[in-house]
């Protein structure tokens, strides 16, 4: 029971520890091994490429060891701020293009010369951006990607649906048709699976109806959340997950992850990444068998014949101010950007960090609704302190108040946008 | 010995002279507590100082990355005062720690004194019972009281459903406060049961079962009994416990924050997870330790009362 408090406590004994021995280390003259911190997207998607980057990165440092540590969105801050409190942090660590002002901003990063890097000219401009401060570059895009809809072909299709729906409303129809087929015997059965806590996905319907979640105005920040446009996505985003969903409303989109939800039968459609079409697939945990049945789609505006703009997602690699084998760290981030790397990773559903590979998935079915998706994007509001709100669960809580219906729309958009001109004002 | 003192002269019985038998005498207790004392020191008393020491700084990311805080004298402390969400997560703490202690107690007293009834084989099987809910880590507890109550596949649920209590499937017992700060409670009181049952089955059978029967002669009915006899005789063993309760349900965190997946929302927080998050999740470790500090300083106040009443007891007996 006071593992945490003692934990908090030891913390700060860690911090003064940190604080007498950081300025006596020494540099060790050859390091035998680097740690890398990826999210678990790697590990579920595409090991193979981190496994063929390390190799490639052994030809080049035979006798330093890669240990490359698998971590997850919840609470890979938090370890990597205890990591800069013990003076112990990992080599190379990747972050979602969401966080990485705070910490460029602090000082966190190691500042780093772009045209080292492979295709450092094409990289794409959204992730760029997220890796520069100050006109500076602290960290490399890794992948970006755009969610879309990854449906069952075979139930859309026993239910009258044809072809793919064209804006909201006949998306809120067609799943009404489902729900009507499926979803009175099983009761488990989602035309939508959609938890109350996914957050990317809801704010989408915020920005399609030129809503946003905060502006800055006369040098401070202020929450829209409760502007007109915005309550009327929210609505929308109610009455939709509402009638197609019968997802828990308190949690989210990876516990459990919705993918692997999706592949025991009880799904119609989820709205994910393009790597979470083959985690589907998965033999162990997901059911290969549908992989002739499933299908994408972006995910429509409410104006017909348009997209809704989804949240332009990605990663940035960087090496933390306190690595001691910056060398090799940048030789690894190398390896794992190459041309190679980025074609492996873009193959299995994302957007390579690169232009030159924009067409590498051109004729993959799989994969171009993704594609598509990217192209009208939406992104968090660039405030050294954004990252708090996510931290912090902000919008998560209201969501949830929105979605169990604890709250009104409007009175839950007002409790987060006090909260989001707190945080970022602070 | 007797005989030598009384030749002493009045003066010098008195004033003892401090030979050299008797400075190593007196320090003697004193040393034997020097290794606990530094023991103490070193793993309670310094991270404390510390962790008061943070409180008075503003120590965030930049800080972090620095090693070295900016003082701030009171700043965070007036911030936290002035913070109504902070009064609110003190208040569902108390609230939250009465009612788990309340339940607690009751509830364990109850089991005592039926245990204090049964017969052999029931009580050793009840009593392995306790021991086995005792024996449970916290967060493998924590697990099984989440899939029990999990939202699509939950044996809580599905039970409810088929008792007819209500229509269950799909119940987010989360979505609500109550309901959710409830489950935990049940967690927290279902693990809290055996320490005070175990102690308080044993403190029953040091009433002597004479007073009990003369009681029950002069006419006292069962309820009377427990309250005239037994309640007193138990009262220093109940006092203590309660207050070893405060103690613990006033700092409860794994619960919550496994039950929750890690990700509490702010109407769950309470001051232990309010203190984490502030310093773990949004980097204000100085906010963080001012609530911290002011929450070692509530348990403080419920320890004194602990303390006192240890004492006073010793002074009864």
């Amino acid at each position: 029971m006071k593992a945490r408090v003692i934990a908090a406590v030891l913390f700060a004994a860690v911090l003064a520890a940190a604080a007498s021995t950081a300025s006596g280390s020494v540099r060790s003259a050859k390091a035998d091994s680097i740690t890398v911190w990826l999210m678990g997207d790697a590990q579920s998607g595409w090991p193979t490429v981190v496994a063929d980057a390390t190799a490639a990165f052994k030809a080049k440092h035979p006798g330093v060891d890669v240990k490359v540590q698998y971590q997850t969105w919840g609470d890979h801050l938090t370890k990597f701020d205890a990591t800069i409190a013990g003076g112990d942090t990992p080599d190379v660590i990747e972050f979602g293009n969401s966080e990485t002002t705070k910490y460029m901003a602090n000082g966190a990063l190691r500042q780093l010369t772009a045209s080292n890097f492979p295709n450092s000219k094409t990289w794409l401009a959204g992730l760029r951006s997220s890796c520069t401060y100050n006109g500076r570059t602290f960290c490399v895009p890794y992948y970006a990607g755009a969610r879309a809809i990854v449906y069952r072909k075979d139930q859309y299709k026993a239910a009258g649906i044809r072809g793919t729906p064209r804006s909201v409303a006949q998306f809120l129809s067609d799943g009404k048709k489902l729900m009507k087929k499926y979803g009175k015997k099983d009761r488990n059965y989602s035309a939508w699976y959609f938890p109350g806590k996914n957050w990317y996905a809801s704010m989408a319907f915020v920005y399609d109806y030129n809503g946003q979640i905060a502006v800055r105005k006369n040098g401070k920040w202020v929450g829209t959340l409760e502007s007109k446009n915005a309550i009327k996505g929210l609505t929308v985003a109610k009455n939709v997950v509402g009638a197609l969903s019968r997802a828990s409303k308190t949690t989210d989109e990876a516990h459990p992850q919705q993918a692997i939800v999706f592949s025991k039968g009880h799904v119609g459609a989820f709205i994910g990444n393009g790597w979470e079409w083959p985690y589907a697939l998965n033999k162990d945990l997901g059911n290969p068998a549908l992989a002739p049945v499933m299908g994408a789609y972006p995910m429509p505006s409410h104006v017909r014949g348009r997209l809704m703009p989804e949240f332009l997602g990605g990663s940035d690699l960087a090496i933390p101010a306190q690595s001691k084998n910056v060398t090799l760290a940048a030789d690894w981030i190398k390896a794992f950007t190459s041309t190679s790397a980025e074609t492996g990773i873009a193959k299995v559903g994302n957007i390579p960090n690169t232009t030159i590979l924009a067409n590498v998935n051109k004729d993959n079915p799989q994969i171009a609704p993704f594609a598509r998706a990217a192209a009208a994007s939406w992104f968090v509001p660039t405030a050294p302190n954004w990252v708090n709100v996510e931290n912090g669960d902000v919008l998560q809580n209201m969501l949830v108040q929105i979605y169990s219906g604890k709250k009104s729309v409007l009175a839950a958009a007002k409790s987060a946008d006090k909260q989001i001109n707190k945080i970022l004002n602070g | 010995m007797a005989v030598a003192e009384t030749e002493l002269p009045l003066a010098s019985r008195r004033r003892p002279r401090l030979s050299r038998h008797r400075v190593v005498g007196a320090a003697a207790p004193y040393a034997l507590l020097v290794p606990t004392a530094a023991v103490i020191v070193a793993v309670l008393g310094y991270p404390l100082y510390l962790l008061i020491r943070l409180s008075f700084q503003k120590y965030g990311l930049f800080e972090l990355v620095r090693h070295k805080g900016k003082s701030i004298g009171f700043g965070n402390y007036t911030t936290i005062f002035h913070d109504a969400q902070f009064w609110h997560v003190v208040a569902r703490t108390v609230v939250f720690t009465a009612v788990n202690v309340g339940l607690t107690m009751i509830l364990g007293t109850g089991i005592a004194l039926l245990i204090a009834r049964l017969g052999r084989f029931m009580r050793t099987l009840l009593t392995v019972g306790l021991v086995l809910v005792w024996a449970t880590p916290v967060v493998v507890a924590v697990n099984i009281w989440r899939w029990m109550v999990d939202y699509e596949f939950g044996v809580a649920n599905w039970t409810l459903t088929k008792l007819h209590v209500g229509d269950f499937q799909h119940h987010d017992w989360f979505v609500s406060n109550w309901s959710g700060l409830g489950v935990i409670t049940a967690v927290i009181v279902w693990g809290a049961i055996p320490f005070v049952t175990i102690t308080l089955y044993a403190g029953l059978a040091q009433v002597p079962q004479e007073l009990v029967e003369a009681a029950q002669i002069d006419g006292a009915r069962a309820w009377n009994v427990f309250r005239e006899v037994t309640l007193p005789l138990l009262k220093p063993l109940l006092i203590i416990l309660t207050s070893l309760s405060i103690i613990w349900d006033f700092q409860v965190f794994n619960q919550v924050w496994i039950m929750l997946g890690e990700r509490p929302s702010q109407d769950y927080y309470l001051m232990s997870i309010y203190a984490f998050v502030q310093s773990f999740r949004i980097n204000e470790y100085g906010l963080g330790s001012a609530i911290a500090v002011v929450m070692v300083a509530l348990m403080m106040v419920a320890t004194v009362v602990y303390v006192r009443q240890m004492v006073k007891t010793g002074e009864v007996r």
